[in-house]
């Protein structure tokens, strides 16, 4: 945490695979974006993985005012190390502000190459504790975000601790496990007709309940939403409720997950977040105004969900403003 | 001569599987390894397991393979000073951090790098290795030449699991669990158990295999009762070759199942690794198959009775 002085400035970064999901994003709300897909090199677009694309989009975020970041596959085969090599190049080439990195492996090739660009470690690089942190920057991180499962009051500890910046995940759903085939398919993904379509459009998984086998919300219903080669909250992860105790834990640079939702959901979830930063950090009293609470519930489908950061089940909700129909708080 | 390494969740497994033929044994500090406390030792069933292998010839490994939380670092470097004052040499551990500061503390120490690294590529390998891991435990998918690439360039031992799962998710990158159902629950020592969670200790309710809906964006089902994929497989076909490659340790995971099950696993194996050793010329795999099916028949028996358990447990419908 910062140890006097002024705090550092808020930095809202959003994820965007793809010059598709980019299109009709209104970015205004956010300071920074991190581009690319880390699940699947096979994404439409995926700025991760055409290399061509990087220049322009950095660019582009630049001339706004804002960092680029780009990201890396999360568990890459030996034999798909050389495409990373090629991304790291054309992310320093661009002027990428940062490598996203989730695999050691990366991690290492990144330091090897001894360029300035910096490392933040990403969702799936399990950062745990202070220790792991320290480590890796050792390797060039200057920022690590947690794995979902560590707590707040664990966060603060890494952020007092380790030397590097500590990102949190403020909105979104929560990235839960990444697979190495595609549920998605049938056939292999060089082969099958259906890829890379088959991840565009929305596919959830259900169980128990008297949702299971229809609309995946309502009471009892658990979900999951499976995003092909990777598995991610039914629910949407939100702190709206927490913002003045983060900010005042010291957590400054907060992340909404854009992978796999609509350009409104980017759009509008990133202005909420906006206005809620500036009256949390202005000092006043802060609630969760109704228009807020509106426009996330328009845009979460099953809920929302909390509970990593205060020691409880991943799905489970503390709060009291946004319970509203979350049968599982 | 690989070495044929054995689970020992409770004191009596870890005799059995030493008596049976292995030549090494993991075992769980209570609180500190990727399977609850039930099939977990104290530290006195630690030390005396770990005498009982010395007086064998053989070797004991702690799991300290959690993600712990940065407070529970000390718990950590205490308990395994206690141990390595017993004798005790080798650790596996997933945490970076902790297994740097377990290196540093104790340089005599030996540490493989745990499963829960997901170690994908050749990279990963000598990332541990420079954090001071002198083998890694590969992903359970990983092909034969990327495991040459860690035996031969990167210069650290390569373990190969045989008997175990391949999850959904790759192993030690899945939250699935503790996002269904997570407690947090402190032992007298203060080490949080993290029930729910495998990454952290706790157990995995096995969410994955309970029967789900898939449904599209429009709220139609697009399949019914899908169970995403978590297999339980033997190697058997694969031994030569991963003996030829020159892996360092062939291991089987099971501290969950029954002693005596358990027991005929390290039998198998043994047998099936010395008589490959023997005679390699001659060798044919076609009995060892047949006697496999019935191990495989068994496991699977006893696996699906705790499947079910542990979706019942996790509030999910089993």
């Amino acid at each position: 945490m910062p140890p006097s002085g002024s705090p550092p400035p808020l930095e809202l970064v959003l994820t965007v695979a793809s010059p598709q999901e980019l299109s009709g994003t209104d970015l205004s709300p956010y300071d920074a974006v991190c581009l690319g897909n880390t699940y699947c090199r096979r994404v439409e677009g995926n700025f991760a993985e055409e290399l061509g694309l990087l220049p322009a989009a950095v660019a582009a975020l630049h001339a706004a005012g804002k960092k680029a970041y780009v990201t890396s596959p999360a568990a890459p085969r030996g034999r798909d190390i050389p495409q990373v090599e090629r991304l790291i190049d054309a992310a320093a080439a661009s002027g990428a502000d940062a490598l996203e990195v989730h695999n050691m492996g990366v991690l290492r090739v990144l330091r090897e190459k001894r360029i300035p660009l910096p490392a933040h470690m990403g969702a799936y690089a399990n950062v745990y504790t202070h220790l792991a942190a320290q480590v890796m920057r050792e390797y060039g991180a200057v920022r690590v975000r947690p794995n979902a499962e560590v707590s707040l009051d664990e966060m603060a500890v890494i952020a007092r601790d380790a030397g590097v910046e500590v990102e949190v995940l403020a909105h979104g759903k929560i990235p839960l496990g990444i697979t190495e085939k595609c549920f998605l398919l049938e056939g292999t993904e060089g082969a099958d007709p259906m890829c890379p379509s088959a991840c565009r459009e929305e596919h959830w998984l259900t169980a128990g309940g008297p949702s299971a086998g229809a609309k995946p919300s309502g009471a009892g219903a658990w979900v999951l939403k499976n995003v092909g080669k990777g598995v991610v909250s039914g629910k949407d992860m939100c702190v709206i409720e927490h913002l003045p105790r983060l900010l005042s834990a010291g957590f400054r640079i907060f992340r909404v997950e854009g992978l796999y939702e609509t350009s409104a959901y980017r759009s509008e979830i990133g202005a909420v977040y906006r206005e809620s930063f500036f009256l949390a950090s202005s000092g006043g009293r802060y609630a969760v105004r109704p228009k807020w609470a509106k426009t996330l519930k328009e845009h979460s489908r099953n809920g929302f969900c909390n509970g990593y950061y205060f020691g409880k089940s991943g799905q489970s909700y503390v709060g009291t403003v946004l319970q509203g129909d979350n049968s599982r708080v | 001569m690989a070495e044929l390494l054995a689970s020992g969740g409770t004191v009596e497994m870890a005799r059995v599987v030493l008596d049976t033929g292995a030549d090494a044994v993991y075992v769980g500090a209570k609180g500190w390894s990727r399977r609850r406390a039930q099939y977990e030792m104290s530290d006195d069933e630690v030390i005396a397991s770990a005498r009982y292998a010395r007086s064998r010839g053989k070797i004991l490994r702690v799991a300290f393979n959690t993600l712990p939380a940065s407070g529970e670092i000390p718990l950590l470097l205490a308990k395994a000073a206690k141990f390595v004052r017993e004798g005790v040499r080798d650790f596996i551990l997933t945490d970076v951090g902790a297994m740097r500061a377990l290196k540093d503390r104790f340089p005599e120490t030996v540490i493989h790098a745990s499963i829960g690294c997901t170690i994908v590529n050749a990279e990963d390998a000598r990332f541990y290795k420079e954090a001071g891991a002198t083998q890694v435990v590969t992903e359970c998918r990983m092909d034969r030449e990327e495991m040459r690439k860690i035996r031969e360039e990167v210069g650290v031992g390569v373990e190969v699991l045989v008997h175990a799962t391949t999850c959904y998710t790759y192993l030690g990158r899945c939250t699935m669990s503790s996002y269904t159902r997570q407690e947090w629950r402190f032992d007298d020592e203060g080490k949080n158990h993290f029930l729910g969670s495998p990454n952290r200790g706790g157990l995995c309710y096995r969410v994955c295999m309970t029967e789900w809906d898939q449904i599209g964006e429009d709220g139609s089902v697009e399949a019914g009762r899908v169970v995403l994929p978590n297999l339980a497989y033997f190697l058997v076909d694969d031994i030569p070759d991963l003996i030829d490659l020159g892996v360092t340790t062939i291991k089987i995971q099971g501290r969950e199942y029954s002693v005596p099950l358990v027991g005929r696993m390290v039998r198998f194996y043994r047998d099936l690794i010395d008589s490959y050793l023997r005679d390699r010329s001659s060798f044919r795999m076609e009995p060892w198959k047949e006697r496999m099916a019935e191990i495989v028949s068994a496991r699977d028996s006893e696996r699906r009775d705790k499947t079910a358990a542990l979706i019942s447990e996790s509030g999910l419908p089993a």
